[in-house]
C-alpha cells in the first residue's frame, strides 16, 4: 500500500514535469497558430482578434499559469483546427496506436527474449555471432527504412499483406492483417535491442555462484538455463522491456506514418505542423503517461520476480 | 567428535605398498593424473598438473594450500566443471573403480549431485535469491529421482531438519536472504546430501562463516559422515580444522602436489620444505608474545610462468640455490612405506630459518 502510494506520488511528479517541458518545447516551435489558420493574406486585425480569442496575446508564463490551473481539472483546451477538446482527440485515437505499440512489444519479447537466452546459452558459437551479427543490423537499421523496405517486399511483389491503413471498417481478420506488417517491422526493430539485452543479462546470471552451485548438484543444463538463471536474469529484462515500451511508442509514430495508419502518432506530426499547441501538448502527455504508467507496473512488477524486492 | 574411530593408516595414495592394521576401506574416489590446461598468452597454461589422490570411503582428506594453488580447481574438474575455455588435458577420475570423466555429459551430470557432491566458500552467493530454499532442494530432487512435488517437498522438510535448521516446515519457504550465513551453509549441505551421495567435497565450507559457527558446521558435516560413510574431501587453508578433522592430508603448492600423508605423518614430521614452512607460519599459543610471525618469502608463483623444476624452489629457505635442487624438472611424489610421501629430496636438510632461530 505504502509502495502504492509512493508509486502514484512519483506518476504525479512525473506527470506535472512533463507538462511543463511539452509547454514550453511546443512554444519553441517557431510560426504562429494564427498566421497558420487564417493564411498568408490575413489582415493583422484579424490575426489579433484570433491571438486574443486563443490566450496567444497574453506572456508567456501567463499562459503556462493558466494552462496547468485548467489541466488539474482535466481541461487541455481544443484544438484550434477541428474545435474539439484535445484530449478527447486524443484519446479517440489511442486505442490504435496502443495496439500498435503493444503488438510490436509482443513480438519483440516474443522474438528478443529467447534468442537473448539461446545466445547466451551458446556464447561464442556461430550461431550467437550469426544471431548477433542479425541483432546489430536490426538495431541500425531506421525503423522507417524497415518499413518501406518490407512494404516493397510484402506488399507490393509478394502481395501478402496490405501496405496501407489500418481497415477500420473491416472484420478482426482483416484488422490484424492490416496489423501484421506495422506490428511486424516494429517488433523486429525493438527486438534485436531486447535479444543484446537479454544476452548480457543472462551471461551475467550464468557466471553466478548459485548457477555452478545448480550444476554441482547435477540440475539439468536445460532447467538451470531456462528456469533458475532466467528468474534471476528478469529484473534486468522487465526493466529492458520497460524502456523499449517507449522506444517502441516512439517507433510507433513513425511506422504510422509509413504504413498511414491512424493513431496519435500521426496525429501529432500533423498537429506540430498545423501549429495546434494544445493538440500536440495533449499527445505528447498521454503518450508520456502511458510510458510512465506501463514502468510504474513493471516496477511493481519486479516485486513479484524478485523477493528481496518486495520486502524493502 | 566420534568420527574418527578408525585407524588413520589408510594411504593417500593407494598405489603405494602400504601395510594396514585393519583392513582399509575401499577407495571412494580416485582422481589419475589430474591435469586441467587455460589457455593462455604464450599457449595453455597448466594449472592443475598431474594430481593423483585418493580418498576412502569414510574418510576425511584434507587438501590444503594457498589461494590460486589449484585445490578447487582440482575437484571441479573432477566434477567436469572447469569453466570454458579450460579444459581437463589429462587424467581420470574414479569413482569404484570406474573412470567418469571420459563419458558423455548426460551421465556425468546423473553423478554429479547423486554420487559425488561438492559445497562452496560463499554461502551467501551460492543459493539463488529469487527461489525458496525448498524449491531449490526439490529441484536438486527432481533432476535425479522421479517424485512427485508434495514428496519432494516432504522429503527437502526432513532434510532441512537434518541439517538442524529449526522449525523446518516453515523455513523450507523462505528466501535465502531471510536466513543467517550459517543456516544457508547448512541449505547447501541439505542439498548436497539430498541424495546420500558417497562423497562430499567441501571447498572452504566454513571460511566466510564466523567462528562459532564454523565449529557447528564441521561437526554437522563430522556427523553425517558418521551416519552415511561418505568420503569427505576438505578444501581448507586452515591447519587447526585439518588437525582436527581430517585423516589424510594431501598439500598443493602451484598446480601441484608438493607432499601427502596422513594426518599425523603430515603434521608430526612435514618433509616439502613448503609444507615445513606452512607449519611454521602458525601462531602458537605457546611462543614469546611479541615474536614476529614467520611468513613465506615472496609471492605465490604466477601458474603462466612456472620454472621448469620445483616450483617452490625461488621461496624455498631450504634448496634455493643449491645445486641438487629441481630446476629442471619437478621431482614426482616419493616416499616410504607408510605413504607419506614428498616432492622433494631435502627433506633432512635444516631450514636456514630454523637454524636461525
Amino acid at each position: 500500500m505504502d509502495r502504492l502510494l509512493r508509486q502514484l506520488s512519483q506518476l504525479a511528479i512525473t506527470v506535472f514535469g512533463i507538462v511543463t517541458v511539452t509547454f514550453f518545447l511546443v512554444r519553441m516551435i517557431p510560426g504562429d497558430p494564427a498566421q497558420y489558420m487564417l493564411g498568408d493574406y490575413a489582415t493583422e486585425e484579424a490575426l489579433a482578434t484570433l491571438r486574443a480569442q486563443l490566450g496567444l496575446d497574453q506572456p508567456v508564463y501567463v499562459q503556462y499559469g493558466l494552462y496547468v490551473l485548467r489541466a488539474v481539472t482535466g481541461d487541455f483546451g481544443s484544438s484550434v483546427v477541428t474545435g474539439r477538446p484535445a484530449l478527447e482527440e486524443i484519446l479517440f485515437s489511442l486505442p490504435d496506436s496502443a495496439i500498435l505499440a503493444f503488438a510490436g512489444l509482443v513480438v519483440a519479447v516474443v522474438i528478443g527474449i529467447p534468442l537473448g537466452i539461446l545466445t547466451a546459452e551458446r556464447q561464442g558459437s556461430w550461431s550467437d555471432m550469426l544471431i548477433m551479427i542479425v541483432a546489430l543490423f536490426g538495431i541500425s537499421f531506421p525503423v522507417f527504412w524497415l518499413g518501406l523496405a518490407s512494404v516493397l517486399l510484402f506488399s507490393q511483389e509478394l502481395k501478402w499483406f496490405p501496405a496501407l491503413g489500418a481497415s477500420s471498417g473491416g472484420g478482426l481478420l482483416t484488422h490484424l492483417h492490416h496489423l501484421v506488417l506495422p506490428a511486424g517491422v516494429l517488433g523486429i526493430s525493438v527486438a534485436a535491442y531486447i535479444t543484446r539485452l537479454t544476452r548480457s543479462a543472462m551471461l551475467e546470471v550464468l557466471g553466478q555462484d548459485c548457477i555452478r552451485v545448480a550444476r554441482a548438484m547435477g540440475v539439468p543444463e536445460r532447467r538451470v538455463v531456462w528456469r533458475l538463471a532466467l528468474k534471476n536474469a528478469l529484473v534486468p529484462i522487465l526493466a529492458i522491456v520497460g524502456v523499449t515500451f517507449a522506444w517502441s511508442l516512439g517507433s510507433a509514430i513513425l511506422i504510422e506514418v509509413v504504413f498511414s495508419r491512424p493513431g496519435i502518432g500521426s496525429m501529432i506530426l500533423k498537429a506540430v505542423s498545423a501549429r495546434d499547441y494544445q493538440l500536440v501538448q495533449a499527445g505528447v502527455l498521454v503518450l508520456a503517461v502511458a510510458v510512465v504508467l506501463v514502468n510504474s507496473l513493471l516496477d511493481l512488477a519486479y516485486g513479484l520476480v524478485d523477493p528481496r524486492l518486495s520486502t524493502r | 567428535m566420534p568420527h574418527k574411530a578408525m585407524p588413520n593408516l589408510h594411504s593417500v595414495a593407494p598405489a603405494a605398498p602400504v601395510a594396514p592394521a585393519t583392513a582399509p576401506r575401499p577407495v571412494a574416489l580416485e582422481l589419475r593424473d589430474l591435469t586441467t590446461v587455460f589457455p593462455g598468452d604464450d599457449g595453455p597454461v597448466t594449472v592443475i598438473d598431474g594430481v593423483s589422490l585418493a580418498v576412502r570411503a569414510g574418510g576425511t582428506l584434507a587438501v590444503v594450500g594457498e589461494s590460486g594453488s589449484g585445490k578447487s580447481m582440482t575437484f571441479l574438474s573432477a566434477l567436469g566443471l572447469v569453466a570454458a575455455p579450460g579444459r581437463v588435458r589429462r587424467g581420470e577420475v574414479r569413482i569404484d573403480g570406474a573412470d567418469i570423466l571420459h563419458q558423455p555429459p548426460e551421465r556425468l551430470r546423473r553423478l554429479r549431485g547423486a554420487v559425488i557432491s561438492m559445497i562452496f566458500q560463499d554461502p551467501l552467493t551460492a543459493l539463488n535469491p529469487v527461489f525458496t530454499i525448498g524449491e531449490q532442494i526439490v529441484e536438486v530432487l527432481r533432476a535425479h529421482q522421479r517424485i512427485g512435488r508434495s514428496a519432494a517437498r516432504a522429503r527437502a522438510i526432513e532434510l532441512l531438519a537434518r541439517v538442524q535448521i529449526p522449525d523446518p516446515a516453515r523455513r523450507v519457504d523462505d528466501y535465502p536472504h531471510q536466513l543467517s550465513g550459517g543456516q544457508r551453509q547448512r541449505v547447501l549441505i541439505a542439498m548436497a546430501i539430498a541424495l546420500s551421495p558417497k562423497i562430499l567435497i567441501a571447498d572452504e565450507p566454513t571460511t566466510a562463516l564466523d567462528v562459532t559457527v564454523q565449529a557447528q558446521i564441521l561437526d554437522l558435516l563430522a556427523d553425517l559422515q558418521a551416519e552415511t560413510g561418505m568420503a569427505l574431501v576438505l578444501i581448507t587453508h586452515d591447519l587447526g580444522l585439518v588437525a582436527r578433522y581430517a585423516d589424510d592430508v594431501a598439500v598443493m603448492y602451484a598446480g601441484r602436489l608438493v607432499e601427502t600423508g596422513s594426518m599425523e605423518e603430515v603434521f608430526t614430521k612435514p618433509r616439502h620444505p613448503y609444507t615445513r614452512a606452512l607449519f611454521r607460519s602458525i601462531p602458537r599459543l605457546d611462543g614469546p608474545v611479541d615474536e614476529e610471525l614467520p611468513a613465506i618469502e615472496g609471492q605465490p608463483p604466477n601458474v603462466a610462468r612456472l620454472p621448469p623444476g620445483c616450483a617452490f624452489e625461488p621461496r624455498c629457505t631450504v634448496g634455493r640455490g643449491r645445486a641438487d635442487c629441481c630446476t629442471r624438472r619437478p621431482l614426482p611424489l616419493a616416499g616410504d612405506r607408510s605413504g607419506h610421501r614428498s616432492a622433494c629430496f631435502h627433506e633432512d636438510l635444516p631450514d636456514r630459518t630454523e637454524a636461525i632461530r
